[in-house]
Parts: structure tokens; sequence; C-alpha cells
């Protein structure tokens, strides 16, 4: 978990012409040079203390931005850390052993706390994670058998590298920096490798994520897992510099606060946002403190509460956010490209050139899809049921579909059609039956989860678009890349292929916040494309399309079937629903109640009286 | 057998301080879903402004409760109109709880320039006499703040169920959206909501001073009981909240005795966290704790 | 001819003399002291006590005829107290640093003057702690948590039971205390002193400082029948201890406080003078003391009000003075600034009882505390705060209420 170690020589490049690495290449060392350039005993602590409060706020950044889970309870394993590396050094063991071993518990710790809280909101685990901080504290005042109680434990005063114990100070800036290094180095590999991305991609949406393949739990208790590692790594380092623990200290409420706050106003959720905030608040607190502090009790903090509200209020991203609006050339991932912006702003039908790039060569190939085999089906529904309260929303529905087909599932409102979908790609369990997938033919899967879904070969959009809204295009789009491409380089270059494909090359490195809905609706398209998906579930794709993008939009379906992926799809415009299908199923409060080719379909009168009048006119024969 | 009866009548008691408390704190994030970190330290700048009202101008700390609660009523106008709203449509939700977070160290602070680190008690002609129930002792003051907590909560309840305004602000804290294509004017309702919530803090504040000592610190310990009140209550539910106030009171009470008095605060966060952990909507459902 | 030549040579030998006289550095003490943050308030009160000390000493010509700068650190936290230590000693050049109040900061800040090897004088500060580690260069001069738990037990034997003509072991003694460390570690002494003498102890029950509801405590005092409560408090738990015992109607026999709150008028005035009425505190200094087993108080209280406007906020700071005048007096008569003269000064040391404004003597242990250091027993009678032990500082007669 903590191997550094694991950033490729070739990726060396691509980490340089991120801005956020560069200035961490640029400060950090300062922080070691400086020091020992002055020379001054004095000077070496104050930096040692910006190393430590910098790995510290680094370390729950990969929880609190990354993940998105505010943590105020990261004292916890700061303690552990602490008091594991005390403990084993009066037991005669080094506090290097006594790091990873608190290191291991803190993580342990950290994985069996969060894993019930997960599923809170922001302020409830937020909330959650002080109740257990006050519990922590609490029973180590109360064994003080153990802990030494109130009165804390001395670390002995042995000297040496062995010890962690020096005269000088020079050394403890060694370690305090290297822990800082470490620290960093995690956070930039978390953040450009695949496992960044599926953290961004569950903080940000957590429902898309699933959608494909993420397995967003695992994922998180990773994260915690590795931040609480590093935390208590910083807290055995400091218990040997302070050689001295208490529990007041070591499990401190606004110790806990403080660690969140330093990457609050650096940026929170970015790279060089902890160390830029630790830099900012250590020293004006001190000077503040010095400046203040003396003339009345209570007016430096004051001023650091007042300060703190006013940086929510009016840099809500913090300094590095903040630099990034406004030089956005300089900090930020945004880039225009003009010329593709304006080659893209001529092209009317984007969906029509994807269309034509995603012919499959063998014709042969293409023509023996869609045969409807029945007896080669990919996806199997067996006697679903679904009721939320007293409403029966599916009712024994069973279903087949077979390999290659465009099946439509259409419907009047509140006929379970969503429901119906969620079912299939497991967004929602149903009360009873299975669906089962065959992705490949003999191999027969029963997923039991949505991101399970999607590992076995099912994407799916989404009604209303689920970007993840921080992300640029490409990285989007990366998400979906990364299940079957592991490596940076791989999921790059295939989401670039995919956008393209899609008309969504020229906005690439686009937030996708800034898009207008239709690219939106692209860019999910391309998203689960580049899942490389053997089923592909369509919710409601042409809404909002004008007339001539419906059409392309259904050549661009075609084209996918025709390179082999199995389209279930539902509608409400019928025109295009009816000449993409090769079977239509309709539904009707939460039965199935006609299945056939969709010129059949049209003329059964149960579903010309649950659902097709005036519309059908416009249906083509 | 008396002994336990006596420790259930205490656990009341103070129940009904923690009720009275976190009944702000409930409306609050009932209906702005705001976590409201400072609400401990509002409690204590409203304790200290009794205490000074008191030591003063010598009036009973009952009789400040009306301006109390008035004033209370427009700072929360104010803290919602110019901290919070802002932060409403922040791209990440976390920011409004650190927003709240620097405001309470702000109040504390505060607090400790205007004030000082001593401890303040503040007097109260009659709050604190004994009463005597069938054997068992109250205070006259805890049953004061018992018997109004009681009635606030009906009180605001009617308010909800009945009026226009009331009306609207459940219908905002159901679906904000809905509530908007309905014609409500969210925003004022999210005001009119905070200043509600403050406004019981005040009275809280007039309440309790005569019977526990301020300090800047005092906030501290309120707020995380309020919160494990709230959630326990099933957050946004007044009668859930009253009633998980006294489970608190009591279980502190109890386990202080029975257990350990230095442990007491850990049963009581235990049992947040389990009902956090297995039943987020709280005891009595409705709540929002979930995703 | 000549005699010019040899004035001049004179004027110019006084000359360079005097410049090398001036020349001479100040000598650097630090005061490292909680001075911003929860502590503060008592943290800076106790700075004051150095301060008073070090401009006596200065105002009668300075230690070793140099003037004593001063140098002031602010031990907010445990990081900050090991930071300013080692600012103090490796910057500043300070040949002994002068602190703490608080007992966490003064271990944490003493680890670093110790591996220094520099002089570290304890104050105020009271967990064992401090003094147990085995250090060459740390030292108290004020009583430790051991002094103040064995008072506290002692009155018991000493005071209490001969008033209420009974055997002390007859007496249900129940100890409660904050949690924290000042609270643990009296608290602690306390056993081990009760049990030392054979006492009876019912109860032993640590609870939050922080807490708004002592009834569950009092009611297991209750029915544990316990005669005799020692308390180790703060403002806030004195106040709701005293007060809910009056109104849950518990009424022991005695009450026994250990510093802390017990010892502040605006707790008494809170808490309401009859209700206060007969608490006992053991303290370490009190300034309603007997003068003529005090010399040197009244002066102290001149000076405190001539250089800081009021009076003092609490005793601390006249400890703080005692303490620092004493090892300066010691530094006089040392051989140099170096550590281990300090050292041996400071070991010589032999001030008796009664000599100094507090009351209690200065010689110091085998382990650097000042085993000359004693408590009073002090008890509210009418609102107010009288010495009432031992008889040479007694301001007052003891008596239990009924």
């Amino acid at each position: 978990m903590k191997s550094h170690n694991r950033i490729k020589a070739g990726s060396g490049y691509r980490l340089l012409q991120d801005p956020e690495v560069v200035g961490l290449m640029v400060i950090v060392p300062l922080l070691v040079i400086l020091p020992v350039l002055l020379g001054e005993a004095f000077i070496y602590h104050v930096f040692i203390t910006i190393c430590l409060y910098a790995a510290l706020a680094t370390a729950w950044n990969i929880v609190g931005g990354f993940a998105g889970q505010l943590s105020f309870g990261h004292a916890i394993f700061y303690g552990i850390g602490a008091y594991s590396a005390v403990f084993l050094m009066q037991a005669g063991i080094t506090p290097w052993i006594g790091m990873v071993v608190g290191a291991a518990i803190a993580a342990l710790v950290a994985v069996a706390i969060s894993f019930p809280c997960f599923r809170l909101r922001g302020p409830f685990f937020a909330l959650a994670t002080i109740a257990f901080l006050e519990v922590f504290r609490l029973l180590a005042l109360h064994f003080s058998s153990w802990t030494g109680g109130a009165a804390g434990k001395m670390v002995p005063l042995h000297i040496g590298w062995e010890w962690m114990i020096f005269r000088e100070r020079s050394p403890s800036l060694m370690i305090a920096a290297g822990l800082l290094v470490l620290t960093v180095a995690v956070a930039v590999w978390v953040r450009h490798t695949r496992f960044g991305y599926y953290l961004v991609a569950t903080r940000e949406r957590e429902s898309a994520a699933r959608a494909v393949g993420i397995g967003t739990v695992v994922v998180k208790l990773k994260a915690v897992a590795l931040s609480a590692a590093l935390t208590s790594a910083v807290g055995s380092f400091h218990a040997m510099y302070l050689t001295f623990v208490e529990p007041q200290a070591m499990f401190s409420l606004v110790f806990s606060i403080q660690i969140a706050m330093l990457p609050l106003i650096g940026g929170i959720g970015t790279l060089l946002g902890p160390l830029l905030g630790t830099l900012i608040v250590v020293p004006l607190t001190e000077l503040a403190r010095g400046w203040l502090g003396a003339s009345a009790l209570g007016l430096h903090g004051f001023v650091y509460g007042a300060v703190l509200v006013l940086i929510v209020l009016f840099l809500p991203d913090g300094l590095l956010g903040f630099l990034q609006s406004r030089f956005p050339a300089v900090f930020g991932k945004q880039k225009r490209h003009a010329a593709d912006l304006d080659a893209a702003a001529g092209d009317a039908a984007p969906f029509a050139r994807a269309a034509r790039q995603t012919q499959v060569s063998d014709a042969a190939e293409a023509r023996s899809m869609g045969s409807g085999d029945a007896d080669d089906w990919i996806v199997s529904a067996e006697n679903l049921n679904k009721r939320f309260g007293g409403l029966v929303v599916a009712k024994d529905i069973t279903l087949t579909v077979r390999r290659g087909e465009i099946l439509g599932l259409i419907g009047p409102n509140g006929a379970g059609k969503t429901t119906l979908f969620n079912m299939l790609s497991g967004a929602l369990r149903p009360d009873s039956g299975t669906v089962r997938l065959q992705p490949d033919p003999g191999s027969v899967v029963i997923p039991r989860s949505a991101h399970a879904f999607a590992q076995a070969g099912l994407g799916r959009t989404f009604q209303i678009v689920q970007p993840f809204a921080a992300m640029t295009v490409v990285e989007n789009i990366m998400v979906g890349a990364y299940l079957h491409h592991g490596a940076f380089a791989e999921a790059h270059d295939k989401a670039l292929d995919v956008a393209s494909r899609l008309g969504l090359w020229a906005y690439r490195d686009t937030e996708a916040r800034n898009l207008p809905i239709g690219r939106l609706k692209r860019l999910e398209m391309a998203r689960v494309l580049a899942t490389d998906p053997k089923i592909l579930l369509l919710d409601e794709v042409m809404a909002g399309l004008n007339q001539t993008d419906v059409a392309n939009a259904i050549d661009l379906v075609h084209a996918i079937r025709e390179s082999g992926v199995t389209v279930i799809a539902t509608e409400h415009v019928m025109k295009a629903i009816m000449s993409l299908s090769d079977r239509i199923i309709v539904l009707s409060a939460g039965g199935i109640i006609a299945s056939g080719r969709p010129a059949d379909v049209v003329k059964d009168p149960g579903v010309v009286e649950a659902y097709l009048g005036k519309d059908f006119q416009y249906a083509p024969a | 057998m008396e002994v336990f009866w006596q420790l259930m009548i205490n656990g009341l008691m103070l129940g009904g301080l923690f009720a009275i408390v976190s009944i702000g704190l409930t409306i609050i994030f009932g209906t702005v879903h705001v976590v409201n970190f400072a609400h401990g330290e509002f409690l204590m700048i409203a304790m200290y402004i009794v205490y000074l009202a008191t030591t003063s101008l010598g009036v009973h700390p009952y009789l400040v409760a009306p301006p109390l609660i008035v004033a209370f009523y427009v700072v929360g106008l104010l803290v919602q109109r110019f901290v919070i709203q802002p932060l409403l449509e922040a791209r990440d939700p976390n920011v409004q709880i650190f927003a709240t977070v620097g405001l309470s160290i702000m109040l504390m602070n505060l607090a400790l320039l205007l004030f000082g680190a001593n401890i303040r008690a503040t007097p109260g002609e009659g709050t604190r006499a004994l009463i005597h129930m069938g054997g068992f002792r109250v205070l006259s003051g805890q049953l004061v703040i018992f018997g109004l907590t009681i009635l606030v909560v009906y009180l605001l309840q009617l308010f909800l169920a009945k009026t226009h305004l009331g009306r609207g602000i459940r219908a905002t804290s159901q679906n904000r959206a809905a509530a908007q294509l309905m014609g409500v004017d969210v925003l004022r309702i999210y005001r009119i909501t905070f200043g509600i919530g403050l406004a019981c803090v005040g009275l809280a504040g007039a309440l309790i001073a005569p019977m526990y000592p301020v300090a800047p610190t005092t906030g501290t310990y309120f707020v995380l009981i309020a919160f494990v009140v709230v959630v326990l209550g099933g957050m946004g539910s007044l009668k859930g909240a009253f009633v998980g106030a006294l489970i608190i009171g009591i279980i502190e009470t109890l386990s202080s005795y029975y257990i350990a008095p230095s442990l007491k605060e850990v049963a009581s966060f235990l049992l947040f966290l389990l009902v956090l952990i297995f039943r987020p909507t709280g005891l009595f459902g409705s709540g929002q704790a979930m995703e | 001819m000549s005699k010019i030549r040899s004035i001049a040579a004179a004027a110019l030998g006084i000359a360079c003399m005097a410049a090398a006289g001036s020349a001479s550095a100040d000598v650097k003490l630090g005061a490292l002291f909680p001075l911003s943050g929860e502590l503060a308030l008592l943290g800076e009160e106790s700075s004051r006590g150095v301060e008073l000390a070090v401009q006596e000493k200065n105002e009668k010509g300075g230690l070793k005829n140099e003037q004593i700068r001063l140098l002031r650190g602010d031990a907010v936290d445990n990081n900050q107290a090991i930071g300013e230590a080692r600012r103090l000693i490796s910057v500043e050049g300070v040949k002994a640093i002068f602190g703490t109040y608080s007992s966490a900061r003064s271990v944490a800040a003493s680890q670093v003057s110790e591996l220094a090897g520099i002089p570290y004088f304890e104050l105020v500060a009271v967990s064992d702690d401090i003094t147990n580690r085995g250090f060459k260069y740390v030292f108290r001069s004020n009583p430790s948590s051991s002094d103040f738990g064995g008072a506290a037990v002692h009155s018991i034997v000493d005071l209490i039971a001969p008033t209420l003509n009974v055997d002390p072991k007859s007496l249900n003694v129940a100890i409660i205390h904050e949690d924290s460390v000042f609270g643990s570690s009296v608290s602690g002494a306390q056993v081990a002193a009760a049990k030392e003498l054979g006492l009876n102890i019912v109860e032993n029950l640590p609870y939050a400082a922080s807490t708004v509801d002592m009834s569950s405590i009092i009611m297991r005092l209750q029915q544990a029948k316990a005669d005799v409560v020692l308390q180790t408090s703060y403002e806030k738990d004195t106040i709701l201890f005293l007060k809910q015992s009056d109104e849950i109607g518990f009424k022991p026999k005695a009450v026994v406080g250990a510093g802390g709150g017990y010892i502040l008028q605006p707790v008494a005035d809170a808490v309401g003078h009859d209700t206060m009425e007969g608490a006992m505190v053991v303290a370490e200094a009190h300034f309603d003391i007997n003068p003529a087993a005090a010399p040197g108080l009244e002066d102290f209280m001149t000076a405190y009000k001539a250089k800081y406007g009021t009076g003092p906020r609490s005793s601390h700071s006249l400890t703080s003075y005692v303490g620092t005048k004493a090892i300066l007096d010691a530094m006089e008569q040392a051989a140099s600034f170096d550590a281990d003269a300090i050292r041996a000064a400071v070991y010589a040391l032999d001030i008796p009882n009664g000599q100094t404004a507090v009351g209690w003597g200065v010689k110091f242990n085998v382990k650097g505390q000042n085993e000359r250091a004693q408590m009073l027993v002090l008890q509210w009678q009418n609102g107010k705060l009288v010495t009432v032990y031992p008889e040479a500082a007694a301001m007052g007669k003891f008596a239990l209420p009924n």
C-alpha cells in the first residue's frame, strides 16, 4: 500500500506536465535546504513542524479531498502511531518498527471504523469520526495502566538513529522531510493512476462510478487505510520528537480539525493544496500568536476563526482553486484548444461520423449479428419482482435478450421501465428473481452488485446524465477505459479514441461541469463505450435530440451493435425505438404485456390500448 | 430501588436540558440540512448575555428570555443570509461544515476576549428551589426547562402543521426543488428557519444559565450532545429529538452511577455510533443521515 | 610630563576596564509558560512571579553583577513547548529555563533541556513524573502531587478526626477528581497516602472536567455513606459538586479540595458562601497568611500591584516568585553559569522554613524535588479563605460546621 516506487519511469514525463507536481518538486526540497542553509537550530524546529503538518494534511487529503469523506477524527490514527511507537520502545523495540506496527493497526482501525460509516452523508460521517475520536480519547484516559492515563508516557531518552532521538536537529528534519516526501509521493501516485481516478469518480458520482465497474466501497476503504497508515507514521515520529505522549494531545479534536483546515485553505482535493495551506497557516499562526497573543487572550484565536470563515466564503476552493481560476494557463488543467473548438463548432453531425467510424470491417460478421438465435442468450431475467412499500413495480418479469439483438423496451409512464432497467444493471436488487448474464457463450455469471454487472460486461447510460463534474472529458472517459486498461497510457489513448469518435475531441480537456447537456449526453455514451461493454443499456438516450440527431443516433446504435454489442434501449421517442429495435417488449403496470417485432407489437390491441394511441401515426410501418 | 428512580428522574431532568439545547439544532438541520457546528457556541454566548444582564441590570434570568429570543432570531437570519446561504451552491457540500467550524472558533475566542477564561455563574432567584415530588427531588429550574421544552415542541409542531409558513417549511425540508416550483421562496424559508432555530437557542440560554456555570469552552460539550440527540431522534423530528434527549439523559445518569462517571460519555457516543450505523434514519424514522 | 603620562595611562586603563565591564553580556534566563491558548490565564500569572523575582534581583545589582535578561517562551502546546525550549537554549543561549505551570508542557520541555544539559527549574506544576525521571538537571521548587495528596489525607488525621473526636480509620473517605493529569496525579497520591495510613477509601471516582451534571456521582457518595470527600478539581466542577451536593442533601462531615477551583474567590461566590462554609483546601501558598511566617509577602504584593496594576489573580505568581528567588540566590553562589556549577549551587541551597514569602523553605532532595515545600491547609470561613494550618502560618482557627 505504501509503495511509492510504483511511479514508472515512462510516466515521469507525464507527471512533470502536471503543474502541481512541479510545484511540489520545487517546494519540498526547499523545506530541507532552507533550514540547513540558515543553520539556526530554532529554524529547524519550525521547518520540522511545517513538514509534519504538511504530511498530515496531505495524508488527510487522500480521504477528505480525493475521496470526499470529511474526517474530523484523523487524530485517532496519529495517536495510534504515537502510542504504538512508545509502547514498543518501552519494550526495547526500535520505534522504526513501532512506526510500521502502528501504521498497520491504524489501517485496520480505519477500515473497521469507516466501513459501517461510508453510507452516511458528509456531515454525519464527520460527526461519526468525532464520536470515534472521543471514545478513543476517553478509553485512553481510562485504561491508565496501559497508556499512562492523563499523565501520559515519557519516552526513555535513548539517543541515536535506532531510537529516532537526537541531540542535533538535522536528523529530525531529515526524518520529517522524509515522511513528507513519502506522503506526497503516495498522493501523487494515487492521483495519477487508476486508483486515484476511481477515488475521484466515486466521490463525484458514486452510482455512475459503480456503473463503470468500480467497486466503490473497496476503493474508499483502501484510501482510508492508506491515509490512516501515513498519518500514523507521522504520529510515531512526532511522539519520538516530543519524547512525551498524553491522550489530550494525541487524541485531540482541535488538532484533527486543524489538520483538515490546512488542505481546505490550500485547495482541497489537490496535490499542492495541503502543502500550500500549511505554508500559509503555520507561520501566520505563529506570527499572529506572537503579535496578538500577548495583547489579549483569545484575540488571535478570534482572528484565526474569522479568517477561516472568510476563506470558506470567498475562496471555497482554497488558494490553489483561486489561482487556477484566475491564472488557468499556469495553474489550471483546463486548456482550451482553440483550433479544435472551431472545427468542432462546425461539426454538425458527430453521431454520423461516429457511426461511420464504428463500422466493422468484416461484413460477414455484421450480417450474422441480430440473427436472433434464440438459444444464444446474453441476458436472462427470471421472475423479477419488486415493490416499493405498497406499490408493485415489477410483477414476475421474465425476459431473455439474445446475443447481438437490439431490444427495445417501451411502456407508458409508471410502467416500471426504469426499475426494470435498474434491476437489469444491478443498480437495484429485485425482491425475488435472478438476472443472469452470459457475456461469452458458455460462461454464465450472476452478478450481485452494480459494479459486478459492469465488470461482467454490462454497461449503461443514465437518463439524467451523471458526469464526474470535477474531471475533464478525457478523464471521465478514462474512468470507463480503466476497466479493461489498467495503465494510464493505454486508458488515456483509448479515451481519446472514443472521444474523437463521439465528437468530443475538442473538449477533451474541458471540465465536465462546463459542458452543455448535448455534449454531456455524448460524454455519457463515450464513457460507457470505453468500458468495451458486451451489453449496452441505453436509458432514453434520444431525449432532447432534434430530428437529425435522432437519425444519427440510430445509426450510431446500429453501428455499435454491428461491432458486437447487444443493446437494450428504453425510449419515448417512438420513431426512434421502432426503427432501431429488432424486437420490442412492452411493459405496463409492472408486467410485460407484449413482445415481438415492432410491426407486430404495434398492432397488438392490448398495447394500443395501454399506450400507443396517436403516437402510432408517426411510427414507420 | 429508590436510588434507581431518583437516578431516572435526574436523567429525565438532564434530558430536558439536552432537549431544549437540541431543538434549535433539529429545526435547522431538518430544513436547511446544514450541520451547524457553531450551535454550542451560540448557546454559550446566550448564557453569557444572560449572565451580563442579570449581574449588571439585576433582572431575573427568565426575564432576559423574551428579548434574547428576538435578538437571536435576528442573528439567525443574518447568519443564514451571510454565512450559510452563499455556500448553498458550493461545489463541495462539505464547505458548509468548515464555515460553521470557523464560526465556532470565532465565537469561542470572542467570548474569551470579552469575558476572560473564568467561570461565570448566573444568579437566579428561585431557580434552584428544591421540589419534593413523592419522595424524589427535582429543582424548580429543571422542571421549568422540562415543561417549557414540551410546550415549545408542541407549539412548534402546531406551527409547522397549521400555518402557511409552517407548511412552507415542511415542504422545503422534504423537497427543496419541488417547493420552489410551488412558489415557495426557499431562501426566505431557510432564513426564517435558522432564525427560529437560534431563537430556541436563546431561550435555552436563558433557562440554562442559572443552572450551570458558563465558560468559553462550555459550548463544545453541548454541541456534541446536541448532535447525538438529533441523530437519535431522527434528524428533523422534534418529538424524536425530545425523546432522544431523554434517552441520552437517562443513559448518562445511569451509566455514571452504575458503571463509572468517566465512561458516561463513552456510553452516549457508542449509542450514537450504533444508531448512525445500524439505523441511520434515527430511532424515530424519517431521518436523512444516509446517502 | 611623566605625571601626565601616568595619569593618561591610568585613565586609559580605567576606560578599558569600564569598556570591558559594559561589554560583558547580560546573563540570559528563559521563562517558559503557556501564554496563549486555554492555559494562558494561569500560565501568564505564573510567569509574573518569575518576572518579579528577576526584577528584584536586577534592582539589587543583578546576578553576579550582570543584569538578567529574561526571555519569554510561549508553551501553547507540547510541540510548541519543545520548540520554544530549543529556541531558548540554542538560539538565545539561556543558562537555565524557568517554567511551566502545566505538567504536560513541563515534561515535554524538560526532556529537551535535559538532552541539552541545561538546568530546568519547575516552579508551579505538580505531576510527580517531573522529578521521577532520574534527570540530572531538572528541579522543582513547589510541592508535588504527592505533597498535595499527602496533605489532604493528613488533614483527615491531623485536623478532621481530632475535631470530630473519632478514630480517623473509622471515617469513610471518598476521592473524586477530574480526569486530566492534575486530578489523576493528586488523587493517585491521595490513594497511596490513605492506604499507608490505613484509612478506609470507599470510592475513587474520576470524571470529565467538562461534565454538566454530577448528581450520579453525589448519589454514589451518598450510598457509600462518605464522611470525608477529597476532591481535585478545577472551577466548574467545584461549583457543580458543591452546589449539587447541597441540593441533593449530601452533607459530608468534611470536604477537602486540592488547589484548583477551591482556592478561587469567584468560585466561592458562585457556590454561595453558606454552602462553601467550612470547605477545606490544601494549597501551596496563600496571601492571607500570618506575616510573621512569611517574610517578604507584603513586599511581593506591593511590587506586584506596582508592576501590574491589580492584585494577583491567584497564588501561582507567589509560588513562582519564591522559587525563582531561591534559585537566583543559589546561582549567585555558583562558581559559574555552567550547568554543573549551577547544579552544585542549587543542591547546596538550604533555606529554612519561615524565611520565604510562602512560608516554606527550600532544600532539594536527590531527585531534584524541594523537600521543604509543604502545603498549607486553608478553610473557607464567612466567604473568605483563611489559613488554618500549620499553626505558625494560621490566621484563623479550624472548625467544622455541623
